[in-house]
């Protein structure tokens, strides 16, 4: 019961996402005035009957009254009868968000919010508008065969209006199908002539065929030239004709193609000219129903369209390649780790077959058998990689889902503001781990709230500065070796370092002395600080202090880290990077008083060995010089309190591993190096939340547990411990690389 | 089948018997008996989902003071308390009789229903009583102990204290900043 409920919940959320994307391309193609793209309206439009049917089959009542009347809703829309306008589509984003409170209800086993269903419901009534002036039937002044006119659907006649009024060319596709392959066939057909047009109908030619096969006139809407057609549909039974035009004195001006913003081409299409559209020739006997029968389709091929449109570039849609993925498997991301367990027992189980080998090798009389064991050996241990590459592979998922979310919310928000801005989205392609990608919108929709709220200004003093009244906010990402890059950048006023200097000096963050030398990275990572805010006023939105420091737990707990690099009147761009996956990472092993820990080597800038001459003392620090510049050190046995063995003596030769955690370094004193290796890290029980250190453990072999040092909470607890950023020069207005501990 | 027959009217008859008995004394209840430097505990069975062998032990820097480190549970990484640390008892190296009693208690139970790891000297059987065999350990213990022992079993000669795990599972901190023995050095010094 439980498992049902589950699947239903991430079934249906799986259709909200893919209706939220269609929205959302819906909404950029209203706001470049082209006019809304039918099949997505039709998308959205199964998207919520499908959801009408599962919420009806599971109970739950709200969602299905709803997806009911949006159902209504968007079936008026798609016959024309209702306009698009950004109206309706607010209500429509406000729907996906009300679905998405009613999911999070059903999981928390709480009941449907009746109360936003309620009032949505109501708005959906108020925000709707009808076309004005709709003059009778515009299909009846043209000369169209009325048999066929009474076959059409209302829907497809609604279609075959608008292309019509667009000016969009139409073709007859006759072809005969074998009436054993004709489904195939048709659909092979369908999918072909998609990318150049409408396929608005397709009927029996009441002509040919025989008890094995059957004619089909399929009627294409499409501004492709003839000549095209002909060639990117051609097939054994298959005949392309134009349907003509009645009046051949009167030339259609060619539509111009226009580009938008270097991405989707814009098509103006010429206005309706009634006594300029096509017409059908009078068909004797047409039927879905009727195979026999004759029409004289020939008086209506004969007459070619004097001009030709010119072609239509397919324009991608957004979303358009994820939401084509058919064969996918929805799968609990517990039982990846679940699978992930046994790989690490299989890894254990292969090092002991390894031991055996060996053994078996060292002795003469088995030679051929530790041979063949060897060999064995060998294949499992690829095979095991394999397997485990491949499981992690599942676990990545591309970052898109995070986007299509973030898409909306700039929507929403600058709709709030009134301000007009642009979101510019690259690397949706991206892939991370699942869980990355879950704990990253948070921390993204702050990022984006903070640009639109400060960053983007309003259009007035965008005007007066020169800038484009729509502010762009650009969103990168990328793969960069083993972490991903994800960049929010926007072109609004920057951040005001003397305002948030002023902030911090008089909540006391800084003393005015101080202030003088500080790098600009220093003084923006204020804005990280709790609490810390330059805006006077408090709004709905952001402002409120809160966000940042939020912001930057969430990414640090990811095991990623953020920088803010902002100049006045240009810009901002924050930049956060983060493992590709939490599930295995490379580390180093070391070994501190006699027991083996590993350093995670996204922290690790490099291993030498430690020179105890080197090593001065201030205020009680030890620091030591490294390339000109000031680093201070821990020594982690002393640090995690582990008593040294007696037998060790200061003449060891000992190591120290400089990590770096943003702009911060520390050398950390360690006994051994033991090499790297790629490790699992499992979380320690919940009763070792409140230990600062460890960022987990995992298993390095013989059923042997090593933890996994948290160099981000180390560095953060010793310069916490005292003053330390500021004993040891970290603010050297130089910006060397060294000296920032 | 006669046999049979006979087998569950005897099964049935000593159920009936137990049943009458439970009635008298109150229900009974399993508990899984163990030693501790010399001295007999027991804790509910019900928690107690698996018995382990000592494996490999790896201790952890600036934890509770009670844990004495962290071991891998079939690819799970469990933590695993020293009772004795709780009940002030002396601790003895581990002999090859020490185990570890994987319990839980799940949040209805009073615990977090994170498994953890109870290191014991030796395991030893179970005992079954009824609550009415059970005495007030208020009355016998010093209240140090009373905070983690509910009460007192008493069988063939033996006297077994049985063990809250609420305290020792539960999500509370419960030990107090001054009992924690200074195990993170600072740094530098």
């Amino acid at each position: 019961m439980v498992d049902q409920r589950d699947e239903f919940i991430s079934e249906a959320q799986e259709i909200i996402e893919g209706l939220a994307r269609d929205l959302l391309a819906l909404d950029a193609s209203v706001k470049r005035k082209e006019g809304a793209d039918h099949e997505l309206i039709n998308d959205t439009f199964r998207a919520v009957h499908t959801l009408k049917g599962l919420s009806s089959l599971f109970g739950v009542a709200r969602m299905s009254t709803l997806s009911h009347h949006l159902e209504d809703l968007l079936d008026e829309m798609r016959l024309g009868r209702v306009e698009l306008t950004p109206k309706v589509l607010d209500v429509l984003f406000r729907a996906v968000d009300v679905y998405g409170q009613i999911l999070a209800a059903l999981r928390a086993g709480e009941p449907e919010p009746a109360r936003s269903v309620d009032e949505l419901l109501a708005e959906l009534d108020s925000s709707v508008s009808r076309p004005q002036g709709g003059s009778a039937n515009p299909l009846a002044e043209y000369d169209l065969d009325p048999g066929l006119l009474a076959v059409l659907t209302e829907y497809e006649e609604h279609r075959l209006r608008t292309n019509l009024q667009q000016g969009v060319g139409l073709f007859v596709i006759r072809v005969r199908f074998d009436l054993a392959t004709i489904d195939g066939a048709l659909d092979n057909l369908k999918s072909r002539a998609k990318p150049h047009g409408e396929i608005l109908t397709y009927l029996p030619s009441g002509e040919g065929g025989d008890a094995e096969s059957i004619d089909l006139d399929v009627l294409l809407a499409s501004r492709q030239s003839l000549d095209v057609l002909r060639t990117e549909l051609a097939g054994p039974n298959v005949q392309i004709e134009a349907v003509a035009r009645r009046m051949q004195h009167r030339a259609v001006s060619e539509p111009p193609v226009t580009t938008f913003g270097g991405e989707a081409p814009r098509i103006t299409t010429p206005p309706a000219a009634p006594e300029d559209t096509s017409l059908f020739a009078p068909r004797t006997q047409s039927g879905k129903e009727g195979f026999s029968g004759t029409t004289p389709r020939q008086a209506v091929s004969a007459v070619m369209m004097e001009e030709e449109p010119p072609p239509l570039v397919d324009v991608p849609r957004p979303g358009l390649s994820i939401r084509g993925v058919a064969q996918t498997v929805r799968v609990d991301i517990r039982k990846l780790d679940h699978l992930m367990n046994i790989v690490a027992e299989l890894a254990i189980v292969r090092s002991a077959l390894s031991r055996i080998t060996d053994r078996v090798r060292g002795a003469p009389e088995l030679r051929e058998l530790g041979i063949e064991l060897h060999r064995l050996h060998r294949g499992l241990d690829r095979h095991l990689g394999d397997l485990q590459s491949g499981i992690l592979e599942v676990r990545m998922v591309p970052l898109g889902q995070v986007f299509d979310k973030l898409a909306r919310v700039v929507r929403q928000i600058s709709r709030e503001h009134d301000k007009e801005v642009n979101l510019v989205i690259t690397g949706a392609e991206t892939e991370v781990d699942k869980l990355i990608v879950e704990e990253l919108s948070d921390p993204l929709m702050h990022m984006i709230r903070n640009a639109i709220d400060h960053g983007i200004e309003s259009r007035r003093q965008r005007d007066d500065r020169g800038k484009p009244e729509t502010g762009t906010i650009a969103l990168n990402a990328y793969q960069k070796g083993n972490h991903v890059v994800l960049e929010v950048q926007d072109d609004g006023a920057g951040i005001d370092e003397d305002k948030v200097l002023a902030t911090a000096i008089r909540r006391g963050l800084v003393t005015e002395s101080e202030t003088a030398a500080m790098l600009q990275r220093d003084v923006l990572g204020f804005i990280f600080m709790p609490g810390f805010t330059t805006k006077d006023g408090v709004d709905e939105l952001s402002g409120r202090g809160v966000g940042m420091d939020v912001v930057k737990t969430n990414i640090s707990k990811l095991g990623g880290v953020i920088d803010v690099h902002s100049e006045l009147g240009i810009g901002t761009k924050m930049t956060v990077t983060l493992p590709i996956t939490l599930a295995i990472i490379s580390a180093l092993v070391v070994v501190i008083a006699g027991r083996r820990y590993a350093l995670p080597l996204a922290s690790v800038l490099e291993a030498l060995v430690f020179d105890p001459a080197t090593v001065r003392t201030i205020e009680q620090r030890e620091v030591m010089t490294l390339r000109g510049a000031t680093l201070a050190l821990c020594r982690l046995d002393a640090f995690f309190g582990l008593p040294r063995p007696a037998s060790a003596n200061s003449s060891i030769r000992r190591f120290v591993v400089v990590v770096g955690v943003g702009n911060h370094r520390l050398g950390c004193v360690v006994d051994q190096l033991i090499g790297q290796q790629d490790i699992v890290i499992k979380p320690l029980g919940k009763s070792l939340d409140g230990v600062r250190g460890f960022a987990g453990a995992t298993e390095l072999g013989d059923q042997h547990v090593g933890l996994v040092i948290d160099a981000p909470a180390i560095v953060e607890e010793i310069l916490a411990a005292g003053d330390a950023s500021r004993l040891l020069g970290a603010r050297r207005p130089t910006g060397a690389t060294g000296g920032e501990a | 089948m006669s046999r049979r027959s006979s087998t569950r009217e005897a099964s049935e008859a000593r159920r009936a018997a137990l049943a009458r008995r439970a009635v008298e004394r109150g229900a009974r209840a399993e508990y899984l008996a163990f030693r501790m430097a010399e001295e007999i505990y027991a804790v509910p069975i019900a928690y107690v989902k698996e018995i382990l062998k000592l494996p490999p032990l790896t201790e952890v820097p600036r934890a509770p003071f009670d844990v004495i480190g962290v071991i891998s549970v079939r690819g799970r990484i469990v933590t695993v308390r020293d009772l004795r640390r709780r009940l002030r008892l002396p601790e003895a190296p581990p002999t090859r009789r020490s185990r570890i009693l994987l319990a839980e208690l799940t949040p209805e139970q009073g615990g977090t229903g994170e498994r953890v790891g109870l290191f014991v000297d030796e395991v030893l059987h179970v005992y079954r009583f009824a609550d009415a065999e059970i005495e007030s350990a208020a009355t016998v213990l010093g209240s140090e102990l009373a905070e983690y022992v509910t009460g007192i079993g008493r069988q063939q000669g033996e006297m077994i204290l049985l063990v809250d795990l609420r305290p020792i599972l539960g999500g509370a901190k419960t030990q107090t900043p001054a009992q924690r023995p200074v195990l993170g050095g600072r740094p530098g010094a």
